[in-house]
């Protein structure tokens, strides 16, 4: 059964862009058209507002919460061509960081595993991305890849962390060498795999290509353990593709189609565990998917907005046993 | 795309009812975000934004249903003692503990049926008290189908044992019987209540015949008219062959009587013995097995798997259990009689009477709004060796894959996670991940919470986690200013780069007030001191004023000294060192510290000249 536990009242006073829970689900960062990101504690299905955050001169469209071994910090990216990170210090809420270094609206932030130290990715409509690293004492080193996409960048999504070889002991201090990598979606109708050489810069590894109008998120699923790499991407084409490389090695790409919707695809999302995976298009659904037996993605339940009751009971099938 | 069996369903979020606005989404750890959004990212919204709300949803909401829990939490119980039945055990007596298993799971889930029957009669809230009645009757459905897999998969009952284990199940079913039996026998004149030969008859139908044998008596007292008749009734039902537990008969010499048998009853109809009582009447076609009689008790059997064993119970009790399809279907159809179609309950009970574990499991899994019953069956199944793998990409086999849903939604509630931590332990290929990717998400609110939950992480081995979750609150410490905490989780996470940094806080500390805090963590720091430099620093400083204020001047000034030549000394802290160097130089002591104090003089001189030569250097140079 599917039941509506919170109903959390934003007061936005414009259309609502984003909203992210934290990572133990106790607050809720969502931002809007109106300007502002706001902070909610949403324990025991209550509502407190924590934060108002000001700053940004343009809708915001996006948030994204850092790990907390870094502490409470929040990004939010804006038409304003800002990044702005903020970060609560005696429990209030400050703007911390400010990036400016984009020419046009930044569309999407995604802060990298926390493995690999505290990396936020921003794409931005100028077609770029920015790679903002902290280096400590309030200070943010930034790498710039200018035009990865033509025309604009909409999404970018991180590869987790994965170690080449075995995880074992290290000596404490020293990092193991992890390959870090990312995915992004833009309006030249691409995904692109980015990886970090030795040398700290950044190069495009793989161009993926399926779609036929601009590619409007992508998301890399979390990893349980198996080799094999998963990456969720939708675009203005109305199609979900799901892209997998089996092996870190071989590095080829096969892309299968989940869907072809009626209407734009704009976000797609994967459960913790990476089983489910939620997409959400312009014929007002949200649908989830699932993998069966032979590998084929399945539509299990379809989240509809609409008027009516709440606890229709929604129940999930089954894997196919045949 | 490949086509589910049914339809996925449909929820409905109530929100501004406007078709023209899209839905956003996002996940949580448990749950899932959605609002109303506008996808098209302009500067100017086009539309007047009708509903500011975001609406958290969640799957499983049986989780924090206060009765269930104590399903859970037992059933966790019955499930680890499952798991940790030898696998060496073979033959009767494997199959004697599964058994055992079976039912200590049965009786959990009536004692929960129970318990929910008393509140759904306390509730003083009517729609309350429906809620809790339904949950009643899915629980009792969940039992009925628990207990025919125990007979027909786990106990394996054959042709024989098969039909008393299949009248157990009716009689535990349709319970009814007992409360007309205390109506009937309670009141006056038993055998002229209303409900006499009702009564008369459900026990016949339920195979209950000296029960029934025993009402037929009190209606002989009652009319000695019908007292020859009922006599002969009674012989009937008490010569009936039916067999023991214990018998040893065997199946053959069994048929063979119940032929006899059966051929006697057919004759008393022939003579029309009965005629005078068409109660009788009634009954002596019930036990001949006639179809139509027992179709015209539907009311009193009122369901048609209680129809399907009567039929056999008085046409063919040594039924074979592969025989047993043919007589569940046609029962079910002769039952509803084309009125009306059958629920999910009977598909499930048919599923089971053709032996098709699979579909029984896939169809429970649609019909129930929970993983708990098909994770525990499926599991116990699989003990029985009754599950084939098939290789799923989540959960190697399907055992698996339900335990992981279950232990999943386990996590969603504050304490029940702990059980979810056993259930992902036995599931060889993905629990151990599935594991490490939910704990991490376990609010650490309490001290207590992340003990326990870093406890869990260190006796699995999960040393990311460990070190993810150390780290955690380590920087939660620093941010309310416990830096005593903060050191001790950052030596357990052994994170050099933390314990660097808290130290430079206790330096600093120091600096601007004169003196440590946590004195007893950093006096007794042990070998972890060597984590980091600057914590070994941090030690060793706070051991020097140890020595000081112990007036051990030599120990205190080579310690000193040591520091000072060492690399380890953060450069901010030469001045410190320096100072702290004075007073020693003032003291008037022996040899040993005069070398010292001459060593540092030279070391301080020394330093000082090198960082003029370097500076004049640079200026000249440039």
């Amino acid at each position: 059964m599917v039941s509506v536990i919170n109903t959390v009242d934003t007061s936005h006073e414009d259309m609502i862009h984003d909203a992210q829970m934290d990572y133990y689900g106790t607050r809720l960062a969502t931002c809007s058209s109106d300007r502002s990101v706001k902070i909610f504690d949403v324990r025991n299905g209550g509502q407190i507002l924590i934060a108002d955050l000001r700053g940004h001169e343009g809708p915001v469209w996006q948030v994204a919460w850092a790990h907390p071994m870094y502490g409470n910090i929040l990004a939010s990216c804006s038409y304003d061509r800002k990044v702005i990170i903020w970060r609560e210090e005696n429990g209030t809420w400050e703007k911390s960081h400010e990036h400016a270094g984009h020419d046009s609206s930044v569309n999407s932030v995604c802060w990298a595993p926390h493995d690999y130290g505290l990396i936020l990715a921003c794409g931005s409509s100028d077609g770029a991305i920015s790679l903002l690293t902290y280096t400590g004492e309030g200070q943010w080193e930034v790498k710039k890849i200018n035009n990865a996409h033509t025309i604009g960048c909409n999404a970018v999504s991180w590869a987790p962390a994965v170690v080449p070889g075995s995880l074992i002991d290290h000596p404490s201090g020293q990092k193991p060498n992890y390959i870090k990598r990312f995915a992004s979606g833009g309006c030249d109708n691409l995904i692109k795999l980015w990886k970090e050489e030795e040398d700290g810069q950044w190069k495009e590894e793989q161009k993926l290509e399926a779609h036929s109008d601009w590619v409007r998120d992508v998301a890399w699923a979390p990893s349980i353990g198996l080799p094999t790499s998963t990456i969720a991407g939708c675009s203005q084409d109305g199609r979900v593709f799901i892209w997998t490389c089996d092996d870190a090695s071989s590095n080829t790409w096969s892309p299968k189609l989940l869907h072809k919707f009626n209407d734009v695809v704009w976000h797609v999302s994967w459960s913790i565990t990476a089983n489910i995976l939620a997409v959400s298009g312009g014929d007002n659904k949200v649908t989830l998917w699932k993998e069966s037996v032979d590998g084929q993605w399945v539509c299990i339940s379809d989240v509809n907005k609409g008027q009516g009751s709440v606890s229709a009971s929604v129940t999930e099938g089954q894997q196919n046993e045949q | 795309m490949e086509e589910l069996d049914g339809e996925p369903t449909v929820t409905l979020i109530p929100g501004v009812n406007s078709k023209k606005n899209q839905m956003y989404f996002d996940w949580g750890p448990g749950e899932m975000l959605v609002c109303e959004t506008s996808f098209n990212k302009k500067e100017k919204s086009e539309m007047v934004p009708s509903c500011p709300f975001i609406y958290i949803i969640r799957k499983d909401v049986d989780v924090y249903s206060q009765i269930l829990r104590k399903l859970f939490n037992e059933s966790h119980g019955i499930f680890l003692g499952l798991q940790r039945i030898d696998e060496e055990l073979t033959g009767k007596s494997r199959k004697s503990q599964l058994v055992r298993v079976s039912k200590n799971y049965r009786s959990v889930i009536r004692a929960c049926m129970e318990e929910m029957h008393q509140v759904a009669i306390a509730a003083k809230d009517p729609a309350n008290g429906r809620q809790f009645s339904s949950q009643v009757s899915i629980l009792s459905a969940m039992e009925l189908i628990w207990n025919l897999c125990e007979i027909l998969f786990i106990e394996v009952a054959p042709a024989g044992p098969l039909l008393l284990h299949l009248l157990d199940w009716v009689r535990l079913h349709v319970c009814e019987v007992d409360s007309l039996s205390a109506d009937v026998l309670g009141s006056e004149n038993p055998s002229k209540h209303d409900s006499f030969w009702n009564l008369v008859t459900i026990l016949v139908l339920q195979g209950r015949l000296d029960e029934a044998r025993q009402m037929l008596s009190k209606e002989a007292d009652a009319s000695p008219a019908s007292a020859g008749i009922c006599r002969i009734m009674g012989d009937l039902m008490r010569t009936m062959p039916i067999l023991s537990p214990g018998n040893t008969q065997t199946l053959t010499e069994l048929e063979l009587k119940w032929q006899h048998w059966h051929e006697e009853c057919e004759r008393y109809l022939q003579d029309s013995t009965f005629a005078t009582s068409p109660h009788l009447e009634s009954l002596l076609k019930i036990m001949l097995g006639d179809e139509a009689a027992l179709l015209e008790q539907k009311e009193l059997l009122s369901n048609w798997y209680h129809f399907l064993v009567t039929r056999l119970l008085y046409s063919n009790p040594t039924v074979k259990p592969i025989d047993l399809h043919y007589y569940a279907q046609s029962s079910l159809d002769l039952f509803l009689g084309g009125e009306s179609s059958p629920e999910p309950l009977d598909n499930i009970l048919l599923a089971a009477f053709e032996f098709d574990i699979h579909q029984v499991i896939k169809e429970c899994s649609i019909a129930l709004s929970n993983w708990w019953f098909v994770a525990h069956l499926t599991d116990l199944l699989d003990h029985c060796k009754l599950l084939q793998s098939h290789n799923l990409y989540f959960g190697s086999n399907m055992r698996e894959f339900l335990l992981l849903e279950y232990a999943s939604g386990l996590f969603a509630h504050p304490s029940l996670w702990q059980l979810g931590v056993d259930y992902f332990d036995y599931c060889p290929e993905l629990g151990r991940v599935s594991l490490e990717l939910h704990i991490e998400r376990i609010p650490l609110n309490t001290e207590q919470k992340a003990l326990k939950v870093l406890r869990i992480c260190e006796q699995r081995q999960m040393t990311e986690q460990v070190r993810s979750i150390c780290k955690i609150l380590a920087m939660k410490a620093v941010r309310n200013n416990r830096l005593g905490s903060a050191l001790s989780w950052s030596i357990r996470a052994k994170d050099a780069a933390f314990a660097t940094l808290v130290s430079d806080r206790f330096l600093r500390d120091y600096c601007e007030r004169g003196c440590f805090s946590d004195l007893d963590l950093i006096d007794n720091l042990g070998p972890a001191m060597m984590l980091s430099d600057r914590l070994t620093f941090l030690g060793k400083y706070r051991e020097f004023h140890r020595m000081y204020g112990e007036k051990r001047f030599a120990d205190a000034a080579s310690l000193l000294l040591s520091l000072m030549t060492s690399r380890i000394a953060p450069r901010s802290f030469w001045m410190t060192l320096l100072t702290d160097a004075l007073p020693l130089l003032e003291q008037k002591q022996d040899d040993d510290i005069e070398t010292t104090k001459v060593e540092m003089l030279r070391l301080s001189l020394a330093r000082n000249l090198a960082r003029a030569i370097i500076r004049e250097g640079s200026l000249e140079g440039s």
